[in-house]
């Protein structure tokens, strides 16, 4: 008899699916950043101000394929498979979770590099708030935009009864997913002062709301929600 | 019928499945009422009932996705919610199941890891469900019979002792669905299966026993061979044209007799040949299953 602990996670594959379906958003992201964040580096402070400020909007592109994925096993019957074989709905929303950060990764790092290079090829010297902008809010902000958009993709996929296009949960997810980061980003500007406050408040908020959902799982996402209605 | 047949949940043999009373749905929708049947030889036991009558419900439930909201279920005497009672069952559901962004083989290497099963076992089922031929093509290009294959495919990466296949053979062609169920009824041999069809002459060929379930309630649980139909009623052809058959209904190019029971039909055939009829063909027209559709 095989124990629960054997049970394989599922996440490198996951991961690869993840990033076959949703190809198309990382490239479209990746391309789409790479032009905003060279741009913006050849003005050099700027990129440093505004630019880092913005990124985690690109990473809301390649985030999407997660809950884009959980959609389409939920529709084909996959997670009705997986959950008879005793996969938990909390192991499956970790699995598109990290998949989706996985993607969001790809295009934040194509996003930083070509911002970073066109910063300093432009001859500007790195000065400590640049990587300091980027360690502090744009990866994490980043980051927990896509937990936060995923986790709620998936929660409200699992509530709503199967739909494709821009109806569905999946088609609203990157008008959530770029909320919080336009929230921050109007706050801090039209407030011009306590910025690092506002940033780091709406990070910690965001975070909360994502812990908060994430321990819910089981209530939110009880395994019959889990069930193609096809 | 039913409670002469049914038997006991509690005074019963060791058995490979029970249900005892249970019932089960979907949130505010209860949908199966105090089902209550044991499995205990393996063979193929056929799941029958109109739309809405229960049956994914009772596959879901048995296979422990949707948790009883009474009785339970038990696999061996142990509970279907531990891990060692689904690690003996197999589930089928009547979805294909087919990740997006894989290939034929990825699918089924998907599928073998939560199986686990080996490499050796992907191929094996490539070739033993001919699907090998497009083992490199992504699932999203496949025909629906062709994704159902490769659906079915996966039932056999790894033996297990109970198998609930929701309606198998749906979307296949007649020689497929053919190959499957001989496949099935080879399986059926050493292990349980459970089969939902709304295919009743497929249900009639395969089922040793019949599970019918009405409005989410048990209507019958018995041998196949002790299902009657209300009505017997017979289909005659014949070479040419004959007087032997004046007076019978016809439909189509049968000559039809409604009989009391299936001993009179080898008195039926001499006494026809007897009056010069030359039979071409003798066949049961109402299939004794449809009545539990009513």
């Amino acid at each position: 008899m095989a124990a629960a602990s054997e049970l394989p996670t599922l996440l490198g594959i996951t991961v690869r699916r993840t990033l076959v379906v949703g190809r198309v958003s990382v490239i479209v992201g990746c391309i789409m950043v790479t032009f905003y964040s060279a741009a913006f580096g050849l003005e050099g402070p700027l990129f440093t101000s505004i630019g880092t400020l913005v990124l985690p909007i690109f990473a809301v592109s390649g985030g999407i394929g997660g809950a884009l994925v959980f959609a389409n096993d939920r529709t084909k019957g996959v997670l009705e498979y997986l959950v008879a074989y005793g996969l938990s709905a909390r192991r499956i929303l970790f699995n598109v979770l990290i998949a989706g950060l996985v993607q969001a990764t790809i295009v934040l790092g194509v996003g930083t590099v070509a911002g970073v290079s066109s910063y300093l090829l432009s001859g500007y010297a790195l000065t400590p708030q640049l990587p300091e902008a980027l360690l502090t809010y744009t990866f994490p902000m980043s980051y927990l935009t896509v937990c936060m958009m995923t986790t709620v993709g998936v929660f409200w996929t699992s509530l709503s009864s199967p739909r494709a296009g821009m109806n569905s949960p999946v088609g609203v997810l990157p008008l959530i997913g770029v909320a919080p980061t336009s929230a921050a980003l109007v706050l801090a500007l039209s407030l011009r002062t306590y910025t690092s406050q506002v940033l780091l408040g709406t990070e910690l908020a965001i975070a909360v709301i994502v812990l908060l959902l994430i321990t819910r799982t089981s209530q939110l996402m009880p395994t019959e929600r889990l069930l193609s209605t096809a | 019928m039913t409670p002469e047949v049914l038997r006991s949940a509690t005074n019963g043999p060791r058995a490979l499945l029970t249900c005892r009373g249970v019932s089960s749905g979907y949130q505010n929708k209860p949908v199966l009422h105090e089902i209550s049947f044991v499995v205990d030889e393996p063979a193929v036991y056929v799941v029958l009932g109109p739309n809405g009558a229960g049956k994914t419900t009772l596959f879901r439930t048995i296979a422990g996705i949707l948790r009883p909201t009474a009785g339970e279920v038990l696999l061996d005497g142990v509970p279907i919610d531990r891990q060692s009672s689904r690690d003996q069952l197999h589930y089928l559901s009547h979805l294909d199941g087919m990740p997006d962004g894989l290939t034929v083989r990825e699918s089924l290497d998907f599928y073998a890891r939560v199986e686990r099963a080996s490499p050796a076992d992907v191929e094996r089922v490539l070739d033993q469900l001919e699907i090998g031929e497009f083992s490199d093509t992504f699932i999203s290009r496949l025909s629906s019979g062709q994704r159902k294959r490769v659906s079915i495919a996966r039932v056999f990466l790894r033996e297990r002792g109970i198998y609930l296949l929701d309606e198998p053979t749906a979307n296949l062609d007649p020689k497929v669905a053919r190959e499957i169920r001989t496949l099935i009824l080879e399986l059926s041999k050493e292990r349980v299966v459970l089969y939902s069809s709304h295919n009743l002459f497929e249900a009639r060929e395969i089922g040793r026993y019949v599970i019918a379930l009405k409005s989410g309630a048990l209507a019958l649980f018995d041998k196949m061979e002790n299902v009657r139909a209300a009505h017997l009623v017979i289909g005659v052809r014949t070479l040419e044209p004959t007087d032997a058959l004046a007076g019978w209904e016809r439909r189509g190019d049968y000559y039809l007799r409604e009989l009391q029971s299936p001993d009179q039909v080898p008195g039926l055939i001499r006494d026809l040949e007897s009056k010069g009829a030359r039979l071409r063909e003798v066949r049961e027209m109402e299939n004794p299953l449809e009545d539990l559709f009513t």
